[in-house]
């Protein structure tokens, strides 16, 4: 759907990685674990919010 | 002690043979072909609490009377697939975080009376009219920074003092939300296991304009809208559209068996005129559609109301990405329109099951049967939801008639 790029939030994100990342220091381990964490955490927000909408 | 165990294994491995048996059944019929004969799928909500001697308040408001309702009417009556929950909002959960859309059974309603939606007064939407850049261009934003404020008492307006309250509404939220939908989870098991019951759906679909309709302008916000702002109703369609798709697929079955329930409720006439269906309605729920089609997900086509002007768009979608669900349309029309492209459910007519006769139920499922279900592709239901005015006799009549007429 190419809509998706138009908006400022992509589906499934409340907080980007790029975003979080800002706020970190200089990461010294597994950064993609660290990215990946960061985005299933950060989708249950998401969740969250749209099944308020959605479901309830 | 080595016996019983022996019997309980038996008993289990009979149970999972009639699930095979139900799922094949189900799916088979679902693909718009003929299965061994026609599934059976009521979407049974407050009649599971009546049929168990529980209140409207009981099951709307304590998820696991309402789980437990379900699966005692599966295992007492001859079902292929059963909705979880039909009772599917969850009041526990609304009044936990102060959503002040919905009147509650006991609370703000009669315990028998099932639970109700409020529509926002006209002059105090919740959402403005001239706030829809904001939405389109950061909808999850949105929905956190201005929606849930307006609908949820206990939720702190940005840039407002914060509370205990308001922390505690998202601790409590989350936290019940997931019990909820995890729940669903152990309800499917227990389904499956104590009476060989598929659950029939899995996920959730709204279609955009019903979601801005329903919980953001209300119905007639978004009907001045349509004339005054047409271009950004459209592009807020657009805007939720990715999003909408999304939470399907988080609740998507994944073995493509089950489909995701699509639940609409103001595209059918005389809510939108066919022109406005067409314009406003269908494009973005179309690619919605054809999207979670395309990753090999049908969406169950719930079209309640009168949905017979539309037909000539719905068959626009492709064969079979759809159980195309008839309420108050003519099944007939609907067959002779679509019935070779998609399964149908539905037709028979709920005042029917409340104020008819046994007889006169068998009758009408002989003659929807007679009429759509020939060459396979249907599923026997009520036209619409099953509230407490379903009489079990009825339904009985209803479900023995389609075991006994309707076998290939």
């Amino acid at each position: 759907m190419a809509e998706q790029e138009q908006s400022k939030r992509a589906p499934g994100v409340c907080i980007p990685w790029e975003e979080k990342l800002k706020e970190l220091p200089p990461i010294k381990g597994d950064s993609e674990l660290v990215k990946r964490v960061w985005e299933d955490v950060d989708g249950l927000g998401y969740v969250y919010i749209w099944h308020c909408l959605v479901s309830f | 002690m080595a016996e019983a165990t022996q019997t309980q294994s038996e008993q289990s491995g009979d149970m999972e043979a009639l699930y095979q048996a139900r799922l094949s059944r189900y799916v088979t019929a679902m693909r718009n072909e003929k299965p061994d004969q026609i599934p059976i799928r009521p979407f049974v909500a407050e009649f599971v609490a009546k049929y168990c001697g529980f209140t409207a308040q009981e099951v709307a408001h304590d998820f696991d009377k309402a789980f437990v309702a379900a699966r005692r009417c599966a295992a007492d009556f001859d079902w292929d697939a059963v909705v979880g929950n039909m009772v599917y909002v969850w009041t526990g959960l609304t009044k936990a975080i102060s959503l002040k859309y919905y009147a509650v059974p006991g609370i703000e309603i009669p315990p028998d009376t099932g639970f109700q939606y409020i529509e926002p007064p006209e002059d105090n939407a919740h959402m403005q009219p001239d706030e829809y850049d904001q939405l389109i261009e950061d909808p999850t934003g949105f929905l956190y920074n201005v929606w849930l404020p307006r609908v949820a008492d206990d939720v702190s307006p940005m840039g407002q003092p914060t509370s205990m309250r308001n922390n505690l509404s998202f601790v409590k939220g989350g936290m019940a939300m997931m019990n909820y939908f995890q729940g669903f989870g152990t309800q499917a098991a227990l389904l499956r296991g104590d009476s060989g019951t598929v659950s029939a759906i899995s996920g959730i679909l709204k279609g955009p304009f019903d979601i801005i309709a329903d919980k953001l302008r209300g119905y007639k916000g978004l009907c001045m809208d349509m004339y005054r702002q047409p271009e950004k109703v459209l592009a807020a369609c657009q805007a939720m559209a990715p999003h909408l798709l999304h939470v399907a697929l988080s609740g998507a079955d994944p073995d493509k068996n089950v489909p995701i329930g699509l639940w609409m409720h103001r595209g059918c006439v005389p809510f939108l005129s066919p022109a406005q269906f067409e314009k406003f309605y269908w494009p973005t729920l179309r690619e919605v559609i054809e999207e979670l089609w395309a990753r090999g997900h049908q969406t169950l086509f719930y079209a309640e109301g009168e949905w017979n002007p539309n037909l000539k768009y719905i068959a626009e979608l492709p064969d079979r990405s759809i159980i195309y669900h008839v309420d108050r349309g003519d099944i007939f029309e609907v067959h002779e329109a679509v019935g070779h492209k998609f399964c149908i459910s539905g037709g028979i007519p709920n005042d029917l099951l409340a104020f008819g006769t046994p007889e006169e139920v068998r009758q009408c499922c002989k003659k929807v049967i007679d009429g759509v279900a020939g060459n396979g592709g249907y599923i026997m239901d009520a036209s619409a939801i099953m509230q407490d005015d379903t009489r079990a006799e009825n339904l009985k009549a209803m479900t023995d008639f389609t075991r006994e007429y309707g076998v290939y």
